[in-house]
């Protein structure tokens, strides 16, 4: 038997390396490997014996103590001693509905060793295009495929890529964005972590094509484990020749270097991206000129994010038409997402393009986890927008997504139910990109600030008449006006709540109400005297002594003293404590 | 060459230029703030927005290039919707004050900072003529202005206002010892005007339509002009031969005076039109308001301004030894103090508010008690008795005070069943005055029985004829008011003489919130006020009782001045981008990213709370100097300017060149003059060869009234030299 | 609290990267990793060696969120503001360390143990919400789960 523990940035944070260290100590004597994210990220740490036919046993939630009941289960074969911990039919149902090519080896192969990657038929893709197509073939091969940028935008990359080939200059790079700032978004630092040659080997091709002899990877800051796998590929890649002079053989030669972030989400931004690889403030340039005429050091510069890259491979090996074969007319191929949010599993969902959101929230991302209706999903993050309950059919497609007001953005899903207050959820991400502004343009620095202020005096209860109006018109006027990219998608989560949710916008400003029930502000809490035990825990609990009642008789909350700390919401054990 | 479309016009342009290099080339102003040529495109303003047919995105237009068959606007709805916004979120967060708040509350815009600034440099003659542009009357005004200037004077916040209105006095006054200042007066237009009434509001419209070049003349009813600056003003306040030589100056200037006629005697407002291009009312309010008290028609009861007219023409009535006034404001505090002049041993003033409510001035109602006045206060009169149709006593009804009124004043009530009587000679009604309205038949009155005049334009009834002052809409006011409305007027006049349109937009300007101003570190330094006349000596003459500011004296207390408005408020980019369109920042008010904090050395003062990040000065000093002095600090809506380490200047590699000062949009970096103490003027820039080391570098010299206030190197050679002003100025020779 | 600063510690980082053009931020970093934070006497010279104006130097370092400019705790704290962080109640955990450790964000202990600074997304989305202490990775936070794991930390301090 073969065991494989998930060692993701997730599983490590579950608990992964506390399972692989005592399962080190225990008596085992078959081979314990390690893999990336598995992706069923609402399971770690997740342990996966192979029996010597290949067969899977997936155990989840697995803990340190776990095992010695693992050990006797590899040792003696009987599965009885790890029952509790194989994976449900359903749970397994996450992955089984999915259908993964950028996300193919992650959570199979083992991310730190080449090996497992040629295993794959890693690096085969690379040698073909080098030794049997021209860089225009390869650019024609893309072209069929479909394959669209997928940091968000859906730029079609044979687009870049030819832009890149066809500009004039002895020295072009070729630069990765690994730069995944949407807060609520993983699939990079998955793809990263879990299989970084196949990252190196997409980026090679892509060098290959544009003929650019330098690739920079540009990572963020917050990622140290995707740092160290792709440090440690790329120094195997350099030593079985892959990377370097004369790669198999040919005239192509390419170097590889990483750059870390330092945290700035703007550097998202192609532009600002190039100015903070050149150690400057990450502040976005004028555009034109286009990154692909005077990008890096001036230079003609292609820059692709992490998941586009993983699908490069793929495609030389499995050709344009295989790619192109799933999906919608304007979107080609399949999307990777990360379900996070009130949805019961949460993880790395890949899909073809064409399959609906109910598709992904509700059959493989299972519903909700509370009992509470599901309400809206926000995609695309701060740049992107939220989708209603009744667009859940919405199919998933740059074209269809769009036209709902939020984007297919890089695959951050965040599911929200009936809890969320969704201007506090405009407000959170304002909050984000008035943090985020880089200070540059007007419309973003003062605008986006501005934008905050207004949501907060709304969340506040002090919301006026006419804010929605003059929202409106500064959002607009922003989305118009601001210079990059970030700027001119600020204002999106703020356009979709009010367009899918003005009512709750109306509550608060008129009514001084939250609807959902979270701007504190706005609630009053009270004690539901029928449910309530007396068992004193809220009043002890109080912070400023708000909450009177005896033991065993029904508590009652001041609501002059009360700060509105939730303190007694949380603490209580009965469900008496409501919010209004 | 590119042949392309702006706003309908065909324009040319190399290859490679931008769309903003094209217009401005075809004359179209395409606004923007941190473009210049002497560092690389930066696009952070977005002002230069402009919409391209076919392209869905707007355009900036710095870095856009021009190409074939382009279709520009630049001044498209979307276009300008998207500047106004950016204009609105940088107008709040602009923490600075264009003018002055003393200035925004003269209701003539007097630049008082202005003048105040120079009297503090002692550039007496710079002064009078800035005030000059306001008011033709200044040391008349200076002497019996309630100057609402000083009620807005911040230094209030540190101890007291600065002496605004006494120190315009003293400039005047030296002007009128001396060669008196006359005023260029424009080339004759051969438009004629005449004026109706000869006091401030008539003397003001006549002498600035005179400077524009326009035949003034002024009738009048009475022998010689000044109305109610003449007739209601008593001597010992304004000197009669002060305003006499005032009023000469105007008919030096070139405006006709013609003197005792009166309107709907002598002639009408439709009889002076055939002759004239246009016609200003401005008759005043000359008939005493009444108090409906019974016995006002018994003898010796007195209007206020029919009391004091009737002393200054010599001819005082018989007024007896105890006297009484009824009022608070300045024309009671003028009758009381002249009844004391005249003799009377007992002069009561009689107000149903107290002292805290009178609106006189508060260094006129302490005067007057110096001088024996009796304040009554917390009375009303019930009835005036007489005694063979002379008045001998007023009943008083004793008041209290009660709520609040509109005007925020509590509200006097009266004590029930509580009266008081005092034996009088004579009483004073000092409670206000009205238009005689039989002298402006011809004209539409309003509800209150005043002339209806535009707020804008002064027009009236009848098509070119204009009506200002006392006589006009809300009724009797203070003089600076006539005044103001007197400009304004006869720009109103002279665009209508001339066939052109007049702007009534009020532009916009930025002002800081008084409640953030921080005034600790500001050092206390009381007020000076100017000596006075002791009190047993002025209230047995009408001599004036002030005796001015000395030199000394003027210039102490004109250095107390806090400088609020900007320096850079003539030549200020952002103010002129501001006010290219109708704008409301207010709609966006919220936190300002930066506070107030000076950073100062010899000739550049930075202030962060004022910049716009245009980034124009880090980049300057960048990519043309390369002295990287200053960076830009931190992100988002908290970036800053600002030495490395928050150095201050002095402590970093600048080398005082003052390129970012030249080329800062607004008042964030400023360099000082040559003044001691720093003043907002109006520069004159010129650019001036020196020569250095034997070769040829090009200097600006900015100039004001002839005095050179700096010299700005202007190539790389004056640049590089470190040169300090006085050197700079030492090779100007 | 002023102890000399030991610039030697930084002729390696220099050594290697002043040369090399566009190496600012790598050098902070590296610079970070020694002291914990960006003294102004590193960054005097960094300007020296690598010939870029402290003005620059600065306008980076405080351009990215990463670069701190004063020693931070033993425990630095780092807690996500994700997206999926806030849908799941971050805040009130936000709440739970400010109340146990009486400070802001940006702000230190006065016994120089703890240090709290909200930071974007961490990734780790779907155990939200997370926290990083130093290296290591908590999810799932609870107030008392936090509260347990900051009482453990003291403890282990002790």
């Amino acid at each position: 038997m073969r065991i494989v523990i998930g060692q993701g940035s997730c599983g490590i944070a579950a608990g992964a390396e506390k399972v692989r260290k005592a399962l080190m100590n225990t008596n085992i004597t078959s081979d314990i490997s390690i893999t990336g994210c598995i992706g069923m990220c609402y399971l770690e740490p997740i342990v996966d014996i192979y029996d010597d036919n290949g067969g899977l046993t997936r155990l989840v939630k697995v803990s340190e103590t776990d095992a010695d009941a693992i050990a006797s289960y590899v040792n003696t074969g009987n599965k009885s001693f790890v029952e509790k911990l194989v994976v449900t039919p359903e749970d397994s149902e996450f992955l089984s509905k999915q259908t993964r090519i950028a996300l193919r080896n992650c959570g199979v192969i083992d991310p730190e060793n080449i090996d497992a990657y040629t295993d794959a038929d890693g690096y085969t893709a690379l040698k073909k295009a080098l030794t049997e197509m021209t860089p225009e073939e390869v650019i024609e091969v893309i072209k069929v495929s479909g394959l669209a940028g997928r940091g968000g935008a859906g730029f079609p990359t044979w687009f870049k890529w030819n832009a890149a080939r066809q500009s004039q200059g002895d020295e072009k790079y070729l630069i990765c964005n690994a730069d995944e700032g949407d807060p609520g978004a993983f699939m990079d630092r998955a793809v990263i972590e879990s299989d970084p040659h196949n990252l190196i080997e997409g980026m090679l091709i892509g060098a290959y094509a544009i003929g650019a002899k330098h690739a920079v990877v540009y990572v963020r800051a917050e990622y140290p484990l995707a740092i160290k796998r792709l440090k440690n590929a790329i120094r195997q890649a350099t030593e079985q020749g892959i990377i370097g002079e004369n790669i198999f053989g040919t005239d192509f030669s390419c170097d590889f270097t990483i750059k870390a972030g330092a945290g700035a989400f703007v550097c998202g931004e192609e532009t600002a991206l190039i100015e903070s690889l050149e150690g400057h403030r990450g502040m976005p340039r004028l555009k034109p000129p286009f990154p692909a005429q005077s990008g890096f050091w001036r230079k003609p510069s292609n820059i692709n994010n992490v998941e586009t890259f993983a699908n490069v491979a793929w495609i030389i090996n499995n050709g344009g038409e295989a790619f192109a074969a799933m999906g919608t007319e304007g979107s080609k191929g399949t999307k990777v997402f990360a379900v996070t949010g009130k949805v019961k599993r949460s993880g790395l969902v890949e899909i073809p393009m064409g399959k609906t959101l109910r598709d992904v929230i509700f059959d493989i991302g299972g519903g909700m986890k509370t009992d509470k209706p599901f309400k809206a999903v926000q995609m695309g993050g701060p740049s992107g927008g939220c989708i209603p309950s009744d667009l859940i059919d919405t199919v998933i497609d740059y074209k269809a997504l769009g036209a709902t007001g939020a984007i297919m953005g890089s695959g951050g899903m965040v599911v929200m139910d009936e809890s969320t207050c969704m201007v506090g959820m405009a407000k959170f991400f304002l909050d984000f990109t008035a943090k985020e502004s880089c200070g540059k343009c007007i419309h973003c620095r003062i605008g986006t600030k501005r934008m905050l202020e207004m949501l907060e005096r709304i969340t506040n209860g002090q919301g006026k008449e006419g804010d929605i109006e003059l929202l409106e018109e500064l959002c607009y006027s922003i989305k118009d006006g601001a210079l990059c990219g970030l700027g001119q998608t600020a204002p999106n989560p703020v356009l979709t709540t009010i367009k899918y949710f003005r009512d709750e916008y109306e509550a608060h400003i008129h009514d001084k109400k939250c609807p959902a029930g979270e701007c504190s502000a706005l609630i009053e809490y009270k004690i539901n005297a029928d449910k309530c035990k007396g068992c004193t825990l809220c009043a002890r609990n109080c912070p400023v002594g708000a909450i009177a009642g005896t033991v065993k008789n029904p508590h009652v909350i001041d609501t002059e003293k009360c700060i509105k700390c939730g303190k007694c919401y949380t603490v209580c054990k009965f469900g008496a404590v409501v919010k209004e | 060459m590119i042949q392309l479309t702006i706003n309908g016009k065909a324009v040319q342009a190399p290859e490679g230029s931008t769309i903003l290099e094209a217009a401005r080339s075809a004359n179209i102003d395409i606004p923007t703030l941190c473009y210049d040529k002497a560092v690389e495109v930066y696009g952070a303003c977005g002002l230069c927005v402009v919409e391209a047919e076919g392209i869905p995105k707007l355009l900036r237009s710095c870095s856009a290039k021009v190409s074939e068959g382009m279709v520009i606007n630049t001044e498209s709805e979307r276009v300008v919707q998207s500047r106004k916004i950016a204009m609105e979120l940088l107008m709040s967060a602009h923490d600075g004050d264009c003018v002055a708040p003393c200035q925004l509350n003269c209701p003539a815009g007097t630049d008082c900072q202005g003048y105040v600034g120079l009297i503090a440099n002692g550039e007496y003659e710079a002064a009078l003529k800035l005030i000059k542009n306001k008011i033709p009357l200044p040391a008349s005004i200076g002497r019996v202005c309630p100057h609402p200037c000083e009620k807005a004077c911040r230094r209030k916040n540190v101890d007291e206002p600065i002496n605004i209105a006494q120190l315009k006095a003293f400039a005047a006054d030296i002007d009128l010892k001396g060669s008196s200042y006359l005023p260029d007066v424009m080339v004759r237009t051969g438009k004629k005007v005449a004026v109706i009434g000869g006091g401030p509001a008539g003397l003001t419209a006549a002498y600035y339509l005179n400077i524009m070049g326009h035949s003034v003349t002024v009738y009048d009813m009475m022998d010689k002009m000044g109305g109610m600056l003449r007739y209601g003003i008593p001597q010992y306040r304004l000197p009669k031969e002060v305003l006499d030589k005032e009023i000469a100056l105007i008919e030096s200037a070139g405006v006709q005076f013609v003197n005792n006629v009166k309107l709907g005697r002598d002639f009408t407002i439709e009889s002076l039109k055939t002759e004239n291009d246009a016609v200003i009312v401005a008759v005043g309010a000359w008939q005493s308001s009444s108090m409906r008290t019974p016995g006002e028609d018994l003898q010796g009861v007195y209007g206020g301004i029919d009391f004091l007219r009737a002393v200054i023409q010599q001819n005082p009535p018989a007024i007896g030894e105890k006297v009484a006034v009824c009022g608070g404001g300045n024309t009671a505090m003028d009758a009381c103090r002249t009844a004391v002049r005249l003799g009377a041993k007992e002069v009561y003033v009689i107000y149903r508010r107290t002292r805290n409510e009178m609106p006189a001035d508060k260094l006129e109602i302490d005067e007057a008690e110096e001088e024996g006045v009796i304040y009554k206060f917390l009375t009303n009169p019930l009835s005036f008795n007489g005694e063979n149709g002379k008045v001998k006593s007023i009943t008083l009804q004793i008041m209290e005070l009660g709520e609040p009124d509109a005007s925020g004043r509590r509200r006097p009530v009266p004590v029930e069943g509580k009266t008081e009587e005092i034996a009088v000679d004579s009483v004073i009604l000092a409670i206000g005055q009205k238009l005689v309205q039989g002298d402006v038949s011809e004209l539409s009155l309003n509800g209150r029985g005043n002339i209806e005049a535009d707020a804008d334009f002064f027009t009236t009834s009848i098509d070119g004829v204009f009506a200002i002052g006392d006589a006009t809409n809300r009724g009797a006011s203070i003089a600076i008011e006539a005044i103001g409305e007197a400009g304004r007027c006869a720009k109103a006049v002279d665009a209508f003489l001339k066939g052109e349109s007049f702007e009534t937009r009020v532009p916009y300007i930025s002002k800081r919130d008084e409640s953030t101003i921080d005034y600790s570190d500001r050092k206390k330094e009381s007020r000076i006020t100017p000596k006075v006349l002791p009190a047993d000596v002025r209230n047995k003459s009408f001599d004036e009782v002030s005796l001015g500011f000395t030199e000394e004296e003027a210039q102490k207390e004109a250095q107390r001045c806090l400088e609020c408005g900007c320096r850079e408020y003539y030549k200020c980019k952002l103010l002129h981008a501001a006010q290219r369109y109708d704008i409301h920042p207010e709609r966006f008010a919220g936190e300002m990213p930066q506070k107030y904090t000076r950073d100062d050395n010899a000739f550049i003062e930075r202030n962060p709370a004022k910049c716009i990040l245009c980034g124009l000065c880090v980049r300057s000093c960048r990519e043309v100097m390369d002295l990287h002095a200053i960076g830009l600090m931190g992100r988002g809506f908290k970036s800053e300017i600002s030495p490395a380490f928050s150095l201050p200047l002095d402590k970093t590699n600048c080398n005082n060149c003052g390129l970012c000062v030249q080329l800062c949009p607004t008042g964030a970096l400023t360099e000082k003059s040559t003044l001691q103490k720093q003043v907002p003027l109006n520069e004159e820039i010129t650019e001036q060869k020196i020569e250095i080391d034997g070769k040829s570098a090009s200097v600006l010299v900015a100039r004001c009234n002839g005095k050179i206030l700096r010299v700005i190197p202007n190539d790389a050679l004056s640049r590089s030299m470190k040169l300090s002003r006085d050197e700079l100025i030492a090779l100007l020779k | 609290m002023n102890k000399t600063i030991d610039l030697s510690l930084l002729d390696g980082v220099l050594q290697e990267y002043a040369p090399v053009k566009g190496s600012l931020i790598t050098i902070l970093q590296h610079t970070q990793d020694i002291y914990g934070y960006l003294p102004k006497e590193a960054i005097e010279l960094i300007a020296e060696k690598t010939g870029i104006a402290t003005s620059e130097i600065m306008g980076v370092g405080t351009f990215y969120t990463q670069f701190r400019f004063a020693p931070v705790g033993k425990y630095l704290i780092m807690l996500c503001q994700g997206t999926a962080c806030h849908v799941n109640s971050s805040e009130l955990i936000l709440q739970t360390i400010k109340d146990e450790l009486g400070i802001e964000d940006g702000q230190t202990t006065e016994d120089g143990l703890f240090s709290l600074k909200c930071v974007a997304c961490l990734g780790c989305c779907s155990l939200s919400p997370v926290m990083m202490i130093n290296e290591d990775t908590y999810g799932s936070l609870t107030p008392d789960k936090t509260k347990k794991i900051l009482k453990e930390l003291r403890e282990a301090a002790q």
